[in-house]
C-alpha cells in the first residue's frame, strides 16, 4: 500500500465514522442559541432581573440557550444598527425606548399583536405601552415607565433653614442659597442642584424638559406639531437660562458624574430616576444618612418610558415562537414583581408590587406616585412627532439652547429659532 | 530541449507541448529563470497581497461610494440597491453645517500639525544633544504617543473640568482669571482643549521621525558650516531642515491625516459641540451615519473627506518631501 492510498483510505474512513456519530449527535446538533444584546448585564439591578428570566427561559426550553452579552450603551445604537443592516440582528431585541422607531418605522420589527391576543396577554394599564405602538401596530412590550424623584441633602436644607421645595421657585432658592464657597478658598465647591449638561442631547433633552412642563409647556402636541414658540417655552427656557447663567449647578457634567457628586455631598438637590435610590447606597455612610427623596419640586415631575423588548419581523417562524415565550415570561407577573424588587422601582404590569417592598424600597409609594401623575399628565421623554428623527430634534434643541447661553440670547428669540427649526425636520 | 521541459514544470514522460507556444505565448510563457521575465516572478508574488488589500480597502471603498449615490436611510447590505442619485451630495455641498465642519477641520489640521511640527522639532533637537539622561529622556518623550486616547482624553477632561478642574484651580489661583472657565461650554474653550489634547498626543511622533531623521544628517556638513562661519540659524535653515525634508514630508502627513481622521479625542471630550464649534468632518459623519441613521449621506460626507484627504497628501508630499541635497 503506497503513502497516497493509506491517506485517501484514512480519509474515507474518517468521513464514514463522522457521518456515522454525526447521526446519533442529533440533539446535540439541534441546541439553539438566542442572542440578546443589552446594556443591562452588568447593571446591579436589571443584570440579575434578565439573569433570572433566561434561567427560567432554559429550564422551560432546555434545548435553547440565550447569549446575553453586554454592549456598551455609548455604541448601543451602533451595534444594533449594524447588526440589523447587515441581516443578522439578535433574535430577542432590547432597545432604549427612543431608539426603536427608527427600526419600527423599517419593518424590521415584528406586529405583536397576533402574539398578544393569541397569548392572552393583558396590557391593560401596563404603563407606557401605548409608547409601543408604531403605526397602528404594538412593535414592543415597555419594559420601564418611570416618574422623576427628587434626592436632597437633609443636612445642607436644614443648616440652611430650608423647607424641601415642592415649587419651582422654591427649587431656584433653595439652589441660590445652598450654591456656595463652604471653604473660603475662592472657589465654589457646593450647588445647589445637579444639572446634567453633557451626556448628550438625548439626556440634555431629559434634563431641560422638567422645567419645561413645570411651566405648563411641551415640545409638540398630541397631533405631533412642534410647539417650541409658545409663552410656557419661553418661560422654561429662562428658567433654564437663570440656573445655568447663575452658576447653580456644576457645568459640563455627564448624568453619572452628577449623581457622583451628589452622593460625594457636593450638590444640594438632584432629579432624577429611580435609579438614583441604588446609586445613593454607594454614599459613604455619614452622608447617605443625609441623602432624602421627596416628591420633584415640578407639576407634573418629569417622566418617561425608559426601554423596550421586541422580536426581529424577519426571522423563521419557530425562532419567533421562542422569542415569544422569552417576552411572555418577561411579562409574566411572578417576573414583573422581580423588577419591582431588584429595580426598586414600579413595573410596568399595574399592580405587580410583592408584599415586602416597603422593607427595601421605603420610597416606593413616592415612586408609584410620580409614575402615575407623569403619566396622567401624558409626559414622555419622547416628543410625539418626531420619534424617528428623535436624535436630530435633540441635537437641534441642545444647540440653540447651548447658543442662548454662549450669546446670551433672548429665550424668545432661541424659542422662535426652536420652531422654525423643528418646522424644517 | 530537455532543460526548456523541465523549466516550464513539465514532468518526465508527458509530451511536450510544441516549441512554438512555449515561445509565442507571451503571458502564458514561465520560464523565470529568463532575465526578460524576472518582473513577472515579482508580480505572481505579490498577487496574494493585491487580493487582500483589494478585498479589506477596495471593496469598502467602493461600497461607501455606491452607498454615497443612493438615497437611503438604513443601508441594508443584500437589499437590493435604490437607483443612483447624486441627492447626498447636492445636499451635502448646500448645506451649511458641511462647509462649517470642513473649516472647523481644517483650522484642526492646521493648528494641530503645526504645533506638533514646532514642539516635535524642538524636543527632536533638544533630544539629538548629548546630555546626561538622554535614554529617559528620550523614553519620557514617547509616553503620550503610548497612552490610549481614550485614557488620555479622560484626564484631559478632568484636568479642564469647568467647576473642578486643575487648569481653571491655577489661572484663578495664580489671577489670570477671575472666574473659572467653562471650557466645554463656550465654542472657542472646547476647541482650545481639543487641540491641546491633539498636540499632546501627536507631538511625540514627530519628535521620534524628526530624531531619527536627525542622526542621519552627516556631521560633516555641520562642520564644514561651521568652517564658513555659519550661525546656529543658519546651520538650522541650511542644512537640518533641508537634511530632513524625505522625513518631514511623509511624518507632517501622516499627523495631518491622523487630525483629519480622528474621532475618539472630539467625541470623548466634546461630542462635536458646543454648537458643532469641535464637528469635524468625521464627527460629522458619524452622527449623520449612527445618530441620524442617514448613512447614504454619511457615505457621500466620508467620499468628500477621502477625496480631500487624498489631494491634500498628494500636495504635501510633493511640496515637502523633496530633498534638496
Amino acid at each position: 500500500m503506497t503513502l497516497r492510498s493509506l491517506t485517501t483510505r484514512l480519509s474515507l474512513s474518517a468521513a464514514v465514522a463522522a457521518l456515522a456519530f454525526g447521526a446519533d449527535t442529533g440533539p446535540v446538533a439541534a441546541q439553539e442559541t438566542l442572542r440578546m444584546l443589552s446594556w443591562q448585564v452588568e447593571d446591579p439591578a436589571y443584570g440579575p432581573w434578565w439573569r433570572g428570566i433566561i434561567e427560567e427561559f432554559e429550564a422551560v426550553h432546555p434545548d435553547v440557550t440565550i447569549e446575553f452579552t453586554n454592549v456598551p450603551r455609548d455604541s448601543y445604537a451602533d451595534q444594533m444598527t449594524t447588526l440589523f443592516a447587515s441581516g443578522s440582528p439578535p433574535e430577542i431585541v432590547h432597545l432604549a425606548s427612543f431608539e426603536y422607531p427608527n427600526f419600527a418605522e423599517l419593518g424590521w420589527l415584528e406586529n405583536l399583536d397576533p402574539w398578544i391576543e393569541e397569548a392572552g396577554l393583558d396590557l391593560d394599564g401596563w404603563a407606557g405601552q401605548g409608547k409601543c405602538e408604531w403605526n397602528g401596530d404594538t412593535v414592543c412590550l415597555m419594559l420601564l415607565y418611570f416618574g422623576t424623584i427628587n434626592a436632597y441633602n437633609e443636612a445642607m436644607f436644614e443648616e440652611a433653614g430650608l423647607k424641601v421645595p415642592t415649587t419651582y421657585e422654591e427649587h431656584l432658592e433653595a439652589a441660590r442659597a445652598l450654591t456656595k464657597d463652604t471653604d473660603g478658598d475662592g472657589f465654589i465647591d457646593q450647588y445647589g442642584v445637579g444639572l446634567s449638561t453633557a451626556g448628550g442631547p438625548g439626556q440634555y433633552l431629559s434634563e431641560v424638559l422638567s422645567y419645561v412642563v413645570d411651566a405648563g409647556g411641551n415640545w409638540s402636541n398630541e397631533q405631533g406639531e412642534p410647539t417650541l414658540d409658545t409663552p410656557e417655552m419661553i418661560e422654561a427656557l429662562t428658567r433654564w437660562k437663570t440656573l445655568i447663567s447663575e452658576n447653580l449647578t456644576p457645568l459640563d457634567l455627564a448624568s453619572g458624574d452628577v449623581r457622583q457628586l451628589f452622593i460625594e455631598g457636593k450638590i444640594a438637590q438632584r432629579v432624577d430616576g429611580p435609579w438614583l435610590y441604588g446609586i445613593m447606597q454607594n454614599a459613604e455612610p455619614e452622608i447617605l444618612a443625609q441623602l432624602k427623596l421627596a416628591a420633584p419640586p415640578f407639576h407634573p415631575p418629569m417622566g418617561g418610558s425608559s426601554n423596550i423588548i421586541a422580536m426581529p419581523s424577519e426571522i423563521d417562524d419557530a425562532t419567533k415562537q421562542l422569542v415569544w415565550d422569552f417576552i411572555e415570561i418577561t411579562a409574566s407577573e411572578e417576573q414583573q414583581r422581580k423588577f419591582a424588587e431588584l429595580g426598586a422601582s414600579p413595573a410596568p404590569m399595574p399592580g405587580a408590587v410583592p408584599d415586602d417592598i416597603e422593607a427595601s424600597v421605603p420610597h416606593f409609594d413616592l415612586l408609584v406616585e410620580t409614575m402615575n401623575e407623569a403619566a396622567e399628565a401624558g409626559v414622555d421623554r419622547m416628543p410625539t412627532g418626531f420619534e424617528v428623527n428623535f436624535n436630530e430634534f435633540s441635537k437641534m434643541i441642545q444647540e440653540e439652547i447651548q447658543r442662548m447661553l454662549i450669546d446670551d440670547l433672548d429665550p424668545a428669540e432661541t424659542a422662535a429659532r426652536m420652531q422654525e427649526r423643528a418646522a424644517a425636520l | 530541449m530537455a532543460r526548456q521541459t523541465a523549466d516550464i514544470g513539465i514532468a518526465r514522460g508527458s509530451s511536450p507541448p510544441p516549441v512554438a507556444s512555449i515561445y509565442r505565448s507571451r503571458w502564458f510563457d514561465f520560464n523565470l529563470s529568463r532575465p526578460g521575465n524576472q518582473h513577472k516572478l515579482g508580480y505572481i508574488l505579490l498577487l496574494p497581497a493585491l487580493l487582500l488589500i483589494a478585498a479589506i480597502i477596495a471593496y469598502p471603498l467602493i461600497l461607501s461610494i455606491d452607498l454615497s449615490l443612493q438615497d437611503v436611510k438604513i443601508a441594508r447590505i443584500g437589499s437590493g440597491d435604490q437607483p443612483w442619485t447624486l441627492v447626498n451630495y447636492q445636499r451635502l455641498f448646500a448645506s451649511a453645517e458641511f462647509w462649517h465642519s470642513c473649516w472647523v477641520t481644517i483650522r484642526l489640521v492646521l493648528l494641530v500639525t503645526t504645533s506638533c511640527f514646532i514642539i516635535g522639532m524642538g524636543t527632536a533637537l533638544l533630544l539629538n544633544q548629548v546630555f546626561k539622561g538622554r535614554k529617559l529622556a528620550r523614553l519620557l518623550i514617547a509616553i503620550p504617543w503610548a497612552i490610549p486616547e481614550v485614557v488620555a482624553v479622560i484626564g484631559f477632561w478632568w484636568i479642564f473640568d469647568s467647576s473642578f478642574g486643575v487648569v481653571n484651580w491655577t489661572l484663578v489661583t495664580l489671577g489670570i482669571v477671575e472666574r473659572p472657565i467653562a471650557w466645554f461650554s463656550s465654542g472657542a474653550g472646547a476647541f482650545f482643549v481639543v487641540t491641546v489634547v491633539m498636540v499632546w498626543k501627536g507631538y511625540p511622533f514627530v519628535s521620534i521621525m524628526l530624531l531619527a531623521g536627525l542622526q542621519s544628517i552627516p556631521e560633516e556638513f555641520y562642520e564644514a558650516a561651521r568652517v564658513d562661519g555659519a550661525t546656529a540659524w543658519q546651520r538650522f535653515l541650511n542644512i537640518t531642515l533641508p537634511c530632513l525634508s524625505p522625513v518631514l514630508g511623509p511624518t507632517l502627513v501622516l499627523v495631518m491625516l491622523w487630525v483629519f481622521r480622528d474621532f475618539s479625542v472630539i467625541y470623548v471630550l466634546t461630542q462635536g459641540g458646543p454648537i458643532n464649534a469641535t464637528e469635524t468632518l468625521g464627527i460629522m459623519t458619524y452622527e449623520q451615519a449612527f445618530s441620524f441613521f442617514k448613512m447614504g449621506y454619511a457615505a457621500a460626507i466620508g467620499v468628500v473627506t477621502l477625496v480631500i484627504c487624498a489631494v491634500a497628501a498628494r500636495f504635501m508630499v510633493r511640496r515637502v518631501a523633496q530633498p534638496l541635497y
